[in-house]
């Protein structure tokens, strides 16, 4: 069946918004929650970019690499919200300014 | 896959089973003496394993490259494994708990860097990046209580996980580019495909080069660095820079020769400046430093700087990979034996790192002292220590392949180093009022061992780059 054809460049570009939203997020946002937020949708953009990319050259590797990052991504993510209860407990805020005990 | 690629896969095999058998003695008994024998005996099994799989050297699936060269840096690899296992059994022990689940971790951090070493596939580098780095961040987080550790693994994890991204979206354009993901096949179509579409492939060059950058901590991608290493534990500390960062270089190396990259006159470029950038200011801004963490935190982004240049001049010289593998090993049992002893004088508390703690050292253990001493030499390159024949190496290499302005940036760097590694031993040298002796078996060994092997790479090499020109 022939199915939807979109145009790589097209999808190259929403992947790559989806990326600066991401990487905006990171930066601007001060709630640890938020920032992993900003993350999954950093990672997730570039796994967008590898279906697309593998459609365009009629290979599955594309997807593969996608539910690797699929799992990946829930590994760290798990990682991380184990921090955020503990930075909770400890530091009795979730602002990411409140980390700075480190200087110089 | 057949019998001989299992053989070649021997270490990761070892490690794996380490860490299943960890698991299941975890479950059934927890015993911290009992978990610490078992992890010892694991490496112990995946070291001879590295020595065993080089009969059987190829590639194994399209993943994995095992050759003598990546065999040798896995050995390397578990070898600050070990030492890290050694030095963790008392370190953080008196906050209370015990730490089974911290071996696991480290057996799980050092199988991702023994892949990210043998990786020769976007997948492959993922995987073991990640497995590596995830492992990382729940170590450095372990101790119960304070603030500081839970610090650095929350930055750690944000500006990490950053730089994951970036690396796998610059993969994700490359990919686009050429419909290959494996090191070799990029390298092949690339060339064709930088013709048809020059800014795909440039802007997936790039953020490759940024993602890796960061994990290298090269400036300006270095904020996370003096942090992290400040507020880990002591060992993971040492852990981070030898295991981690010298397993994402080899990476590097391998993908930059694999898809041959040199040919590309704008990313030398970049690279020689992310080089010159890095050697100067991590230079500048050790000179800063109160505390002896954070002071090799930005060493070792000077140290990455110095190495960089070797990896820009791979092609007009001979001897480039040799300086490879010379300068990441020195540069690996060094930083080993400064954090051995850092780990034991400041084991009380971990918090307790400043210079200033290192008064008087001559006087309360002179072993440890000696082996401190020698490290920040070797750091600085003064001959007869392994640093001094790396950095020989690096300006050999240079000057060959006449890249002078890196080599100014290099020699300018060097001797700002010396000031500060210098400081770190008049320090020693100084009486305080209260040198109480302390003896301590198992740091005064590995500090020794390490030691002794530090002055052989530098008083007597030649065994060691004939076997270095043999990989």
């Amino acid at each position: 069946m022939e199915g939807l054809n979109i145009p790589l460049n097209h999808i190259l570009l929403i992947a790559s918004l989806l990326f600066v939203i991401g990487m905006l997020g990171l930066m601007i946002r001060r709630n640890i929650i938020f920032i992993l937020m900003s993350l999954e949708v950093m990672l997730n953009s570039a796994a967008l970019a590898f279906v697309a990319a593998g459609a365009h050259w009629g290979q599955p590797d594309g997807q593969i690499v996608f539910m690797l990052i699929l799992s990946i991504a829930a590994a760290e993510v798990a990682v991380g919200l184990s921090l955020v209860l503990q930075v909770q407990r400890r530091f009795r805020s979730l602002d990411m300014d409140s980390l700075d005990w480190m200087r110089g | 896959m057949n019998g001989s690629q299992m053989q070649a896969l021997m270490p990761i095999l070892m490690l794996s089973l380490t860490a299943i058998v960890l698991m299941i003695q975890a479950s059934i008994k927890r015993d911290e003496k009992a978990t610490w024998i078992i992890t010892v005996v694991g490496i112990l099994l995946a070291l001879w394993g590295a020595g065993y799989a080089r009969d059987f050297s190829q590639p194994v699936t399209i993943l994995l490259q095992v050759d003598n060269w990546g065999l040798f840096f896995t050995a390397l690899v578990l070898l600050a494994s070990l030492v890290t296992v050694v030095l963790s059994q008392d370190s953080f022990s008196s906050e209370g708990g015990s730490k089974e689940e911290y071996y696991l971790l480290l057996v799980l951090s050092a199988l991702g860097a023994v892949i990210l070493i043998q990786s020769s596939h976007m997948a492959s580098l993922l995987l073991g990046m990640e497995l590596m780095g995830v492992a990382l961040y729940a170590m450095i987080a372990f101790p119960k209580k304070g603030l500081l550790p839970l610090e650095a693994a929350v930055k750690y994890l944000v500006l990490s996980g950053c730089a994951s991204a970036i690396l796998l979206f610059g993969f994700a354009l490359l990919y686009a580019a050429t419909g290959e993901l494996s090191y070799k096949g990029i390298g092949e179509k690339a060339a064709l495909a930088y013709i048809s579409n020059p800014l795909l492939v440039m802007a997936g060059t790039a953020m490759v080069t940024a993602g890796i950058a960061f994990k290298l901590s090269l400036v300006p991608f270095h904020m996370w660095t003096p942090d992290v290493y400040q507020g880990a534990p002591t060992p993971v500390t040492g852990f981070l820079a030898t295991v981690s960062k010298g397993a994402v270089f080899v990476a590097l190396a391998r993908i930059y020769m694999d898809a041959e990259l040199h040919q590309y006159e704008s990313l030398i470029l970049a690279l020689s400046v992310l080089a010159a950038f890095s050697m100067l200011i991590g230079n500048l801004l050790a000179l800063l430093q109160e505390d002896i963490k954070r002071l090799l935190a930005y060493s070792s982004i000077a140290h990455f700087g110095y190495l960089l240049i070797v990896l820009i001049a791979l092609t007009g010289s001979e001897m480039a990979s040799e300086a490879v593998t010379f300068y990441l090993a020195a540069y690996i049992l060094t930083t080993l034996g400064a954090f051995t002893v850092i780990a034991r004088v400041s084991r009380e508390d971990q918090q307790k790192s400043q210079i200033s703690e290192f008064e008087g050292l001559f006087w309360r253990n002179k072993i440890q002292a000696t082996a401190l001493t020698i490290a920040m030499l070797s750091f600085a390159g003064i001959p007869l220590t392994a640093g001094f024949m790396a950095k020989f190496f690096v300006i050999n290499v240079a000057i060959q392949g006449s890249h002078w302005f890196l080599l100014s940036a290099l020699v300018i760097g060097s001797a700002i180093g010396i000031y500060y590694y210098l400081r770190i031993i008049f320090s020693m040298s100084k009486t305080s009022g209260n040198d109480i002796g302390f003896r301590d078996r198992s740091g005064d060994i590995t500090a020794l061992l390490l030691t002794v092997l530090i002055l052989m790479l530098g008083s007597w090499p030649q065994p060691f780059i004939a076997f270095a020109g043999g990989l």
